[in-house]
């Protein structure tokens, strides 16, 4: 492999593996939320400790995964500019900016109120701290929206003027409402709440399978996470084909390699426009990447709609294999969405830029073997956190709610020796007064 | 340069210097937290003492890359490019820690946990001696050729000064982190934090002073403007001192402050000792400010953003600092 191929396996397979974390932050931050707001808001307190344990249960699932999500990003960050050097030195000016934002708007924000949120437990007012869990959520959504800016501008180019080589930022407003991105945002909401609103079904099927004796906590999770998951399995197939027109208008030779019909006459246009050289991406991984996302989209959002109505009396869980049926789904998100990504990437080959860098111009001068050495590295460190994230994911999942540590306050009262403060039983108050220097 | 390019230099600086005196506490925590713990329950302890914080600490170098990124684009390309090797180390590092740091409540058993807390410390000491060596690299110059590019390689890392920079970051490091847990932890594990803390300093002033002289024989740093980078190290040691007597005095607070500046200073050696370049050569000659920065529409784009979020992003830190201020003890959320 030359040192081109090397850069570009080592960022594929590094975002596709970031993705599989945020996808699903981002499609189990919503649930989180409203569980916890619905306990904040409900008096009665049996029905209260219900959604806190819920809160709490799937709260710390989804910290394990943002965990693995945070490190994985951070080396995304890095990987512009160790890799792709001549990105930064032609579209810089413009491709930059998002990222900047992306930082400054979204990461900032998110980062310290999850920090927040995580040790407030107790300790903040309730409304405040039901408030962080918002915010966090928003700010994911708000940093998957600058991404794609970044992204669509690769995908179709907008909002700049070529001055002395360089791409330079002529229109903010056009950057910021380019169409590849604005719909490639609306499909992958869709995609993660599909995939959140499965993860959260399933797992709780798989508790009603084993007769879980925490029915209220697992009946509450399935009804939310279905009511996310049926709808957003609609029309994520919806979403994902209003996408053929804008391919149609912005990447033509995506579509036409797709079909394996019509690249010839495009190949010869850009060979006029550009020279010499391969302008055709592959149509096998085209067609494989795309089969893979449509095949697992229609049969599961018909499964999910069928599902959604034998909620009616527990139908669904009564029988076990049906229950285990709704666990068996919650790969196939993950899966057809990593094919969607696949499909995206490699049909704007060769260009980084569509139509104005190529791959080969965008490489930095980085000798192949510390390109080997580091995609190897990458990748192995990537897959190992990738299997502890899911094993420590299943394990918490089939602990249920008992297992739970987010939210609890150390050392428990019984571990502490009789008559200091906060063992006996006036420590009830809801919110902590805190010691100063 | 213009005022714009000034203004996101500042920004930039002040990005990283955060990043050093946050990120530097964490790692200082990370590398301690085994030792000075003693067992479980303190080692949890420790770890604790920066749990509210630790999302937030590490998101100050994401966001000087970004910036980075949005601002100085040349910058970015070469830059990291050629500290490949030592760019790669640390992001393994940082992998390699953030995990550790978030899972380790999560392991089941003892010998899990070993694993975890062996991965916290690497975590911690590989990224600040890291950090250190591309200070020292930055500080002596680098190997620049004719179209901007660069590449460190053996020669360039395993130079006497260079190692010195990075021993000495990770001592500093280890002693700003064990400054904090002086400050916030209680009981024995703040009592054996505080002594710590001195011993790492007396080291680090070692190890500054070996630099220093390397420097002054003509075998280590070569700065554009000498008198501005000998007036920063001595406030450098000036707050070395400070720290030192503070702690010796048992005033944790102060040290902490003292240790803070300590950790914020590198970055304000580099950037004063070589200015305007942003990357020298050893020749002395380099990348300018302007010649690395964004187009000026970009950098007023990101100015009207700025304007808003910097204080923003300011403020919303210290609120959170505030509300999960004074020592770590009983009744504390605990997670990670
Ligand atoms: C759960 C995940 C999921 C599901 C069920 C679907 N998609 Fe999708 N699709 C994605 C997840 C996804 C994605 C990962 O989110 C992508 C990658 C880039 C993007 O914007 O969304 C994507 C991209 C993507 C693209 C590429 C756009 C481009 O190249 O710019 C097209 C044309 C479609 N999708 C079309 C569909 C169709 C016709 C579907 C159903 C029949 C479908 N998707 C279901
Ligand atoms: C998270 C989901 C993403 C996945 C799974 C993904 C996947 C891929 C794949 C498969 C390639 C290789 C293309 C090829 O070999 O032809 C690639 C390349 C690349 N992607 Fe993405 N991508 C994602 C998001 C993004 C985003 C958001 C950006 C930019 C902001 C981006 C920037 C790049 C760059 C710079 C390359 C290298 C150049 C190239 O090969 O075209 N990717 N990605
Ligand atoms: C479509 C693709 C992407 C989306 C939607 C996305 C979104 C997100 C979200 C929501 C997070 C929050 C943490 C988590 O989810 O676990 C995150 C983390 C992160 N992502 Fe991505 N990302 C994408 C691809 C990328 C790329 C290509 C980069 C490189 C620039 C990147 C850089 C980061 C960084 C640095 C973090 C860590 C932030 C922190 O420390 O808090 N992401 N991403």
């Amino acid at each position: 492999m030359g040192a081109s191929d090397l850069a570009r396996l080592q960022f594929a397979a590094t975002t596709g593996i970031h993705w599989l974390f945020v996808i699903l932050t981002m499609g189990l931050i919503p649930l989180v939320a409203i569980m916890h707001t619905r306990a904040a808001l409900t008096r009665d307190p049996g029905t209260r400790a219900v959604w806190e344990r819920m809160t709490r249960f799937w709260g710390q699932l989804y910290l394990i995964n943002y965990a693995v999500g945070i490190v994985t990003g951070l080396v995304m960050e890095f990987q512009f500019g160790l890799s792709w050097s001549g990105l930064s030195r032609f579209a810089g000016n413009v491709f930059g900016a998002p990222l900047a934002l992306e930082t400054l708007i979204a990461f900032f924000a998110e980062s310290t109120f999850l920090g927040m949120w995580i040790f407030g437990w107790g300790r903040l007012p309730r409304a405040l701290h039901v408030a962080l869990i918002w915010l966090v959520g928003l700010t994911a959504y708000i940093s998957a929206y600058w991404i794609l800016i970044a992204n669509g501008f690769m995908q179709n180019p907008v909002g700049y003027e070529m001055r002395g080589g360089e791409a330079r930022l002529s229109d903010f407003w056009a950057l910021a409402t380019n169409p590849s991105a604005l719909l490639a945002l609306a499909h992958i909401t869709l995609a993660a709440l599909l995939t959140g609103g499965v993860f959260v079904a399933g797992i709780s099927a798989w508790h009603f399978a084993r007769r879980t004796a925490d029915v209220r906590v697992f009946r509450n999770s399935l009804r939310l996470g279905l009511l996310f998951a049926a709808p957003a399995g609609w029309f994520v197939v919806t979403v994902g084909n209003l996408q053929w027109p804008l391919l149609g208008r912005t990447q033509p030779m995506k579509l036409a390699a797709l079909e394996g019909a019509g690249t010839e006459g495009l190949q010869a246009m850009f060979t006029k426009q550009h020279g010499a050289g391969n302008y055709t991406p592959s149509h096998d991984w085209l067609r494989g990447s795309m089969d893979v996302m449509v095949n697992i989209a229609n049969p599961l959002s018909i499964v999910l709609i069928v599902a959604f109505v034998l909620l009616w009396k527990d139908w669904l869980v009564r029988f076990r294999p049906v229950a285990y049926l709704m666990t068996a789904l919650i790969p196939f998100p993950f899966i057809a969405s990593v094919g969607g990504w696949v499909f995206r990437e490699t049909g704007r080959w060769p260009w980084v830029v569509y139509g104005k860098l190529t791959v080969e111009e965008a490489l930095s001068k980085v000798s192949s073997t510390s390109l080997a050495v580091s995609c190897a590295v990458f990748i192995a460190l990537f897959v190992a956190l990738a299997v502890t994230n899911w094993t420590l994911i299943a394990r918490f999942a089939r602990r249920g709610p008992d297992g739970a540590h987010l939210g609890a306050v150390e050392p428990l009262p019984e571990h502490l020796p009789q008559g200091a403060p906060g063992s006996g039983s006036q420590g009830r108050e809801d919110k902590e007064a805190v010691p100063s220097f | 340069m213009t005022t714009l390019e000034s203004v996101w230099l500042a920004v930039l600086g002040l990005l990283l210097a955060g990043y050093f005196v946050l990120g530097g506490y964490d790692y200082g925590v990370q590398m301690l937290h085994h030792r000075l713990g003693r067992e479980e329950s303190g080692r949890r302890a420790a770890i604790s003492a920066m749990g509210p914080f630790f999302l937030g600490n590490e998101v100050w170098l994401v966001a000087f890359t970004g910036v980075l990124f949005g601002a100085f684009p040349h910058l970015e390309g070469s830059l990291l490019s050629g500290l490949y090797p030592l760019i790669v180390a640390i992001l393994v590092g940082l992998v390699v820690g953030n995990t550790a740091v978030q899972l380790r409540g999560r392991a089941r058993g003892e010998r899990s946990r070993r694993v975890w807390d062996m991965l916290t410390v690497v975590g911690g000491g590989l990224p600040a001696l890291c950090w250190g060596l591309v200070l020292g690299l930055l500080l002596h110059g680098v190997p620049r050729r004719a179209d901007g590019t660069f590449h460190v390689g053996p020669a360039e890392v395993f130079a006497p000064f260079t190692l010195l920079c990075g021993v000495g970051a990770a001592l500093l490091f280890a002693a700003h982190g064990a400054a904090f847990l002086a400050l916030r932890s209680e009981g024995g594990l703040a009592e054996r934090a505080r002594a710590a803390a001195l011993r790492l300093l007396g080291a680090f002033a070692v190890a500054g002073l070996l630099a220093v002289l390397l420097s002054v024989a003509g075998a280590g740093a070569s700065v554009t403007n000498p008198v501005a980078a000998a007036a920063v190290t001595a406030v450098l040691a000036l707050a070395l001192a400070a720290a030192w007597r503070s702690l010796a005095a048992g005033r944790a607070g102060r040290a902490f402050a003292a240790t803070c500046l300590a950790a914020a200073l590198p970055v304000l050696l580099v950037g004063a000792g070589h200015y305007p370049y942003l990357l020298a050569s050893s020749a002395g000659h380099g990348l300018t400010v302007s010649r690395s920065a964004a187009d000026g529409a970009t950098l007023k784009l990101l100015l009207a953003f700025g304007v808003v979020l910097i204080p923003l992003i300011l403020l919303y830190q210290a609120w959170s600092w505030w509300m999960f201020r004074g020592r770590t003890g009983r009744r504390h959320p605990a997670y990670f």
